[in-house]
């Protein structure tokens, strides 16, 4: 039987962040939290192979001990147990550390042949702890994969990867790591009963000091502001006069090549 | 005392927004517009455990609280009424009855495949001539041959046509008033059942609405749920939880209407600011996220009562009274901030302002209601 | 500690880093350097600005790019570079992520402005956070510092075809337990949207297929290609993966971009946020692309796009 690894990021929801015109400080107020949508793909991906292929899924994050909401979030989308690698000072976390902790949490405590990640984090999109956490664990990896296959017995798995210049199809022996694209599947909407059957699910605590030396941060956030976003906002009506006003306007920007006025 | 919801309670939340986001939303108005009944999400809400929330998983339920019940129905009608009541109809009106007074037999028959979602169910208790007045029923139900027969005919009767059973009530004696009253378990396609006519409706215009006819309708002797003469404390206690279901049904039609006005009042410019800048405009939503608030702790209340196997007919009364208001206040409010462009159909709060008039009448009128209050009151 | 290193899947990307290391090394008084898959592109690398061109070994038969990382990390090592930018392409991004942790450095993903901090060697790199809704200015503080760079975000650098340069083979193995089975390439349908100077994208408001027709007519007119939000691409399917425009997807900056049914959800407009001038149509007053766009016609598509075909047609005589 596969042991799957599936990790994911308990992230703030962008939506709820506002700015302020003024300053371009964020505002986070009440702003609610979620597992990030990429790695709801890579946990239903997990799912999925635990169904097809009777695998055994643990739903792995790092986070403040604050998020401990998400583990049941996560386990309700299918996972077997979920393991919390918490402490107060995983906040704001740079990649190379979330990997780190993550290579040192799973390393000789979780059994795995493969690890799912999805492709970016929806805060950070740095793209990079699925990558790294696969050459920390010394396994090869695959990114951008938008199809899986396992053949049974045998050691690896096929991936297809959607690259900019079209697909390449990888064979990687396993254990390794893939990093999956949202188009890989839909995640599920859980049903009732596994919301409440997620109670009754296993959660390993780690703690910091479980965990060894964690090198870095190597990136140092010096300012984080609202994008900037100049723009004029006049509006046209939708009439034959508006529309005239409206490609008048776009002449004087002077954007469209064959200007006769 | 605690106002936080648990963890189950927010995935649920989240579970069903999510849910109307993808595929209520986008047919939200066709639903009304056409009108058509949402038999496609009917199905969806079935494969997510939705269709017998609050009953035990040996009878195919969910196996959770009413609370949660609440919550989804609360969810479903800020997105589209006509699903929220739906699905509080087939709950709370016609598989409640049969979980708290049906034979194991009866349960095995019927809640299993209600609460799977193998089958719709619906609940005829009025008449022409016997609204809030129940007692005055005229569908009479006589054992003959070893077989109920019920005639009569029932109006107003939602789901009546897509269910796959419908609780019936008819007089056994009609000496004894509101005490001769019975409930009957009606299969769909027993003979001398007809489904009348479809209503065009004001609001909730998804949802089919029609009169039950019985012309010597036969079923078997094993078809009565409960007692003989059982059947207006069948009734009662049904509208009792329903009423909670309505309550929810009409917080979450006011909080849509809340979400669109705070939407549209810091989008609409005039006067060269946005209208949320307006005094006028602030109060209003003020005034409309208290009463929606309010309503939601009255109603949350009485579902926690529920749970808790406390008395909840007062309380459940209260919520629906000031949950069913509300919606109507709120809507009317929600338009005024829209202005012209609020009365305009294809708008949500346009569809809102019908749909939540609705609650105000059925599973108990307004009136009903502040009786039941004062009568547990004034006892 | 110095040096900047360039590293890019392909010649295009290489010569668009090439611009902004060269100004990094001028500054930093530092020599740079570029790798190269194929050692007949040295002379054009070194004519754009490189001092160094490091030619990799040729991969085996069935060898991913992304076995480079070994022979990059070797380098790295050896030669101990103090920048090192990588072409954010999907492969690159991978290689970028690899390195950084075989080096036990920082990487900036998806870099979209570079900067000395005042008079010293350290980098202030930009990047996009929270969807495109935030700007984050990062410093890496062990070496090299690290970033991918997006396709597009610099102008190629200047040639100079006098420039002279050093070529050095490198001769460390390339590995990888990877293997390629096949691959395809994509077909391309029109041209590339990254490079056209007037986009018209499509969103949900634009409700059918059907109306796919005008679409194209009103691109004919103005001269432009046609592009289009996520769900469009992936959901819908009216048009291929690489025209759908956001975070995740192409970033664009046409002189004028015109969004039809475009509701303007922060992940779309990260990708079109430097165009010159945005332009939208949209039947919901209420969308969010109306705060990003300079010009704005409230209406509905059926209507508002065949005025603006004919007015347009009218003017610019087509």
């Amino acid at each position: 039987m596969l042991n799957i690894i599936t990790c994911f990021k308990w992230v703030i929801d962008e939506a709820d962040i506002k700015a302020d015109a003024a300053t371009r400080k964020l505002l986070f107020g009440r702003a609610g939290y979620k597992i990030s949508a990429y790695d709801r793909h890579a946990i239903e991906e997990a799912v999925r192979f635990q169904e097809q292929h009777g695998a055994s899924v643990a739903a792995v994050t790092v986070a403040p001990p604050s998020a401990k909401k998400c583990l049941k979030d996560a386990l309700s989308r299918g996972p077997d147990s979920a393991c919390f690698v918490n402490d107060p000072s995983f906040l704001d976390l740079d990649p190379s550390q979330t990997s780190s902790i993550l290579a040192a949490a799973v390393r000789g405590r979780i059994k795995f042949d493969l690890i799912i990640c999805g492709e970016g984090s929806d805060d950070l999109y740095a793209q990079q702890v699925g990558p790294a956490l696969a050459e920390r664990l010394g396994i090869p990896c695959a990114t951008c994969v938008s199809k899986l296959t396992y053949a049974e017995d045998e050691k690896h798995i096929i991936a297809e990867r959607r690259l900019d210049d079209g697909m390449e199809t990888v064979l990687v022996p396993l254990p390794a790591l893939v990093s999956v694209l949202p188009g890989i599947n839909t995640p599920r909407i859980p049903t009732l009963k596994e919301v409440l059957g997620a109670a009754k699910k296993e959660i390993f605590n780690v703690a910091l000091e479980e965990l060894g030396d964690i090198p870095g941060p190597y990136l140092k956030t010096v300012e984080v502001v609202a994008a900037a976003m100049d723009r004029r906002g006049i509006r046209f009506s939708a009439d034959e006069e508006g529309v005239r006003s409206a490609v008048n306007a776009l002449f004087k920007e002077g954007v469209l090549s064959q200007g006769v006025l | 005392m605690n106002f936080q919801l648990t963890e189950e309670h927010q995935l649920i939340r989240a579970g069903v927004r999510e849910f109307c986001g993808k595929f209520v939303d986008p047919v939200a108005n066709e639903i009304d517009q056409e009108p058509r009944f949402p038999s496609e999400i009917v199905k969806k809400l079935a494969e997510q455990d939705w269709l017998g929330i609050p009953y035990p998983a040996q009878y195919g339920g969910a196996g959770s609280d009413y609370l949660s019940y609440i919550i989804v129905v609360e969810e479903l009608s800020r997105s589209c009424a006509t699903t929220g009541f739906t699905l509080e109809c087939h709950t709370s009106l016609a598989s409640y009855p049969i979980f708290k007074f049906g034979t194991e037999e009866q349960k095995q028959k019927y809640l299993v495949p209600l609460c799977k979602g193998d089958m719709l169910g619906a609940f005829a208790l009025t008449e022409a001539g016997a609204g809030t007045d129940a007692g005055a029923a005229t569908t009479v139900a006589v054992l003959d041959d070893g077989e109920w027969a019920l005639n009569g005919s029932k109006i107003f009767i939602s789901n009546a046509p897509v269910a796959g059973m419908t609780i019936v009530f008819a007089m056994t004696d009609k000496t004894k008033g509101t005490k001769g009253l019975s409930a009957f378990i009606v299969p769909a396609g027993s003979p001398g059942l007809k489904i009348g006519r479809h209503l065009n409706k004001m609001g909730i215009r998804g949802s089919l609405t029609a009169e039950v006819l019985l012309q010597d309708c036969r079923i078997p002797k094993d078809s009565l749920l409960g007692q003989e003469g059982q059947g207006f404390r069948i009734a009662m206690m049904t509208l009792d939880g329903g009423r909670i279901g309505i309550a929810a049904q009409a917080v979450g039609i006011a909080q849509a209407a809340l979400d669109e006005s705070i939407r549209y009042a810091k989008e609409r410019v005039q006067f060269g600011k946005p209208i949320a800048s307006l005094q006028a405009i602030q109060w209003m939503i003020a005034d409309m996220a208290t009463e929606v608030e309010a309503s939601r702790f009255l109603t949350y209340h009485a579902a926690w009562c529920c749970d808790q196997d406390l008395s909840y007919s007062k309380e459940a009364a209260m919520a629906k009274l000031f949950a069913s208001e509300t919606a109507s206040r709120q809507t009317n409010r929600a338009i005024q901030i829209h202005g012209g462009i609020g009365y305009i159909k294809e708008q949500k709060v346009e569809r809102l302002y019908r749909d939540a008039k609705i609650t105000e009448i059925y599973e108990g009128t307004s009136e009903v209601m502040r009786m039941l209050i004062a009568g547990s009151l004034l006892r | 500690m110095d040096g900047i290193w360039i590293f890019a899947e392909r010649q295009e990307q290489t010569l668009e880093l090439l611009n902004p290391g060269r100004s990094l090394a001028d500054m930093m008084g530092v020599k740079l350097a570029a790798f190269a898959a194929d050692g007949g592109l040295a002379p054009e690398y070194i004519a754009h600005g490189a001092d160094e061109v490091f030619v990799l070994p040729p991969l085996l038969p069935g060898q991913p790019l992304e076995s480079y990382v070994a022979v990059l990390a070797d380098e790295a090592r050896k030669r101990t570079p103090g920048v090192f930018l990588i072409g954010a392409t999907p492969r690159g991004k991978e290689i970028a992520a690899r390195l950084a942790a075989r080096l036990n450095t920082g990487l900036c993903s998806g870099c979209t402005g570079l900067h000395l901090r005042d008079g010293s060697n350290v980098l202030e790199m930009e990047r996009l956070m929270f969807g495109g809704k935030a700007v984050q200015k990062v410093l890496c503080s062990a070496r090299p510092q690290m970033a991918t760079v997006l396709p597009g975000t610099f102008e190629p650098a200047v040639c100079l075809p006098d420039r002279k340069g050093v070529v050095v083979e490198v001769h460390s193995a390339s590995s990888s337990e990877v293997r390629i089975v096949s691959r395809s390439a994509r077909h391309r349908e029109g041209a590339d949207v990254t490079e056209a100077k007037i986009i018209v994208c499509v969103g949900r408001g634009v409700e059918s297929e059907e109306h796919m027709e005008r679409v194209r007519e009103l691109a004919r007119v103005v001269g432009g290609e046609i592009a289009c939000t996520r769900p469009i691409a992936e959901e819908c399917q009216w048009l291929p993966e690489e025209v759908y425009l956001g975070i995740s997807g192409k970033r664009v900056k046409p002189d004028l971009y015109i969004g039809l049914g475009v509701s303007g959800q922060i992940q779309h407009v990260a990708g079109i946020r430097e165009s010159k001038v945005i332009f939208a149509v949209n039947r919901d007053e209420n969308a969010p692309i109306f705060d990003a766009a300079d010009y704005g016609i409230v209406g509905d598509m059926c209507r508002v796009v065949p005025l603006l075909i004919d007015e347009l047609g009218r003017l610019l005589k087509v």
